[in-house]
């Protein structure tokens, strides 16, 4: 009996996250078909809700938004993941797991502070401009650092970078230390063996990665409303703005809209790469 | 790790190019201390080093409520998400399909926060409205404030927001555990509480303790899920994001970003120099052992 309840508690974590997670998330659905009313929403099927959103300037706004969340990932890509190559192949074995430890500061710092400081850097009287001018390399501040979509992927990069690093690195642990070597030995260059080697044995982790920076750029309501200035919207702030306005039924469509996106990316990078690889090294 | 191909350069670029992509995430951070000891603020022609500003966040008794208020929310989630996401690390090592466990554990580290706290916020007014209708109809008066927006249901935000670092990290302390460790512990007699307390806990201990440490900081540092979660209370990062909304960045804001990210500096710092500091001892350990009479 005892040995069956201890059985039992182990699954405290799944059944919580069913409760409170899948269910709330997977509900979003119906009650996006729910009709709206002065302050709260009735059960009905209507696709009211997503109508509003697709024939509006909201459903071309949250394009935009998929757009600059696509340059996002594929700067930290292009910013991040050769770290991950870089420690995975230079940096002895004891000393990796401690230098991808460094990601962890500016990652666990709130991501609310960052994004509120990068206002006085990125502004007019800001950092980067003062230090331009200060340096002679400009003459005047450049004023579309800030409250423009170079702002929002600004905000993007410095808040989910890490993110790339650590999955990039889980995935290259994944990859043996003398495959660099044989790719040496075999007199393939730096970039045929990170194109037809590393890419390949890498690709579960970069994608979970991507996903990861692409749905959080589209969800993340904090950074357009900081850093975009007027009109820069994604799908996190329709979502918010959406319950401010009691427009429920509206809010759960663009939260069903993400969920299921999310749920389908995910699904195709498992069909294509097997994410369950990226996890090897934890099992 | 240099072999006979790799110029010198290529490393020390490598390590250069590293630390500053690091210093770049943290210059918002850095910039931010930095105003937050300016006496004139931000943009002032002149610098005078203070911390008044500092001062003035302790002495307002609204920001201190709110502090109180975070301090509790993080103690609280803390409680029940470790015991939570150690049984589940233990689930995953158990498991032979791994597939649905790591995908439910690690599924909510993908849906943005204002996403989910948009559908976590719908689904207990729902559930507020379904528990109060039941109280009616049984007359248990304390059933209908189950499910109102307040702690319970910040607290169960803050909870599925930080069960899967809580996972993962515990998961990572466990990987290095033989639980052969366990079998012979039960074999000699002790019971599956002692086997755990006595001979498991002590070798995963590092990893728990910076799983607590995580779930502080996250807690500190949460904004959205809490603001709409939370009913009457106020948290510190709450205040903080409506001053500088309403009122814009004043010096008072840069102070108390200041004290959140010093928080999280403070605690991973910590953690980071424990840890290589417990490794290098277990390596000289380890050395002793291999190479008795070396020294070490």
């Amino acid at each position: 009996m005892q040995a069956r309840m201890a059985g039992a508690a182990l699954y405290a974590a799944p059944v919580f996250l069913f409760l409170f997670f899948l269910i709330p998330s997977l509900l979003t659905i119906v009650w996006s078909f729910f009709s709206r009313t002065m302050f709260w929403m009735e059960p009905d099927f209507t696709l009211f809700a997503y109508v509003n959103f697709f024939t509006s300037a909201r459903f071309e706004n949250f394009l935009w938004s998929i757009a600059h969340s696509s340059i996002s990932v594929a700067i930290c890509f292009v910013l991040g993941f050769p770290i991950a190559v870089f420690v995975r192949r230079y940096v002895p074995q004891v000393a990796q797991h401690r230098v991808i430890l460094l990601f962890i500061l500016p990652f666990m710092v709130s991501e609310v502070i960052r994004t509120f400081m990068l206002r006085p850097v990125l502004g007019r009287n800001g950092l980067i401009n003062t230090v331009l001018q200060d340096v002679g390399l400009t003459s005047e501040p450049i004023t579309s650092l800030l409250f423009s979509p170079t702002g929002v992927i600004i905000g993007e990069v410095l808040s989910f970078l890490p993110f790339i690093v650590f999955a990039g690195f889980l995935a290259m642990e994944a990859v043996p230390k003398y495959i660099f070597e044989v790719c040496q030995d075999l007199g393939a260059s730096r970039w045929r063996t990170f194109v037809d080697v590393i890419l390949p044995l890498a690709a579960p982790g970069i994608f979970a990665g991507s996903v990861f920076i692409l749905v959080n750029g589209l969800g993340v309501a904090l950074i357009p409303s900081i850093l975009g200035g007027p009109g820069a919207v994604n799908a996190g702030l329709i979502a918010t703005q959406a319950i401010i306005a009691l427009d429920f039924p509206l809010a759960m469509a663009i939260s069903a809209i993400m969920i299921f996106t999310l749920l389908g990316l995910l699904w195709i990078g498992h069909r294509l790469f097997d994410l369950t690889r990226t996890l090897e090294p934890l099992s | 790790m240099q072999d006979d191909y790799t110029s010198p350069w290529v490393i020390r670029f490598g390590w250069i190019y590293l630390l500053a992509i690091v210093a770049a995430l943290m210059v918002p951070v850095f910039y931010n201390f930095y105003i937050s000891f300016n006496e004139y603020g931000f943009g002032a022609a002149n610098y005078k080093a203070t911390f008044d500003w500092y001062i003035t966040v302790f002495e307002d008794r609204l920001l201190v409520n709110a502090f109180v208020w975070t301090l509790g929310l993080a103690v609280m989630t803390v409680l029940i998400v470790i015991p939570m996401g150690l049984s589940a690390a233990k689930l995953f090592k158990q498991l032979t399909n791994k597939v649905w466990l790591v995908a439910l554990m690690l599924l909510p580290l993908f849906v943005p926060a204002d996403i989910f706290a948009s559908a976590l916020l719908v689904f207990f007014k729902n559930l507020n409205g379904m528990f109060t209708w039941l109280s009616e109809m049984t007359g248990l008066g304390f059933l209908s404030t189950w499910f109102e927006l307040g702690v319970t249901t910040a607290v169960i935000g803050l909870v599925v927001y930080t069960l899967p670092y809580v996972f993962i990290v515990i998961l990572i302390t466990m990987g290095r555990y033989h639980p052969e460790q366990t079998e012979a512990a039960r074999s000699c007699g002790a019971t599956a509480w002692q086997a755990f307390w006595q001979v498991e806990f002590p070798q995963i201990r590092a990893g728990i303790f910076s799983a607590c440490a995580f779930v502080v900081i996250l807690t500190f540092n949460e904004y959205t899920r809490t603001s709409m979660l939370k009913g009457g209370f106020d948290t510190f990062t709450t205040v903080l994001v409506s001053q500088m909304l309403n009122t814009g960045m004043s010096e008072q804001s840069y102070a108390m970003g200041g004290i959140v990210s010093a928080v999280a500096i403070v605690i991973i710092g910590s953690i980071i120099i424990i840890t290589l500091v417990q490794q290098e001892q277990m390596a000289r350990r380890e050395r002793a052992v291999a190479e008795p009479g070396s020294g070490q």
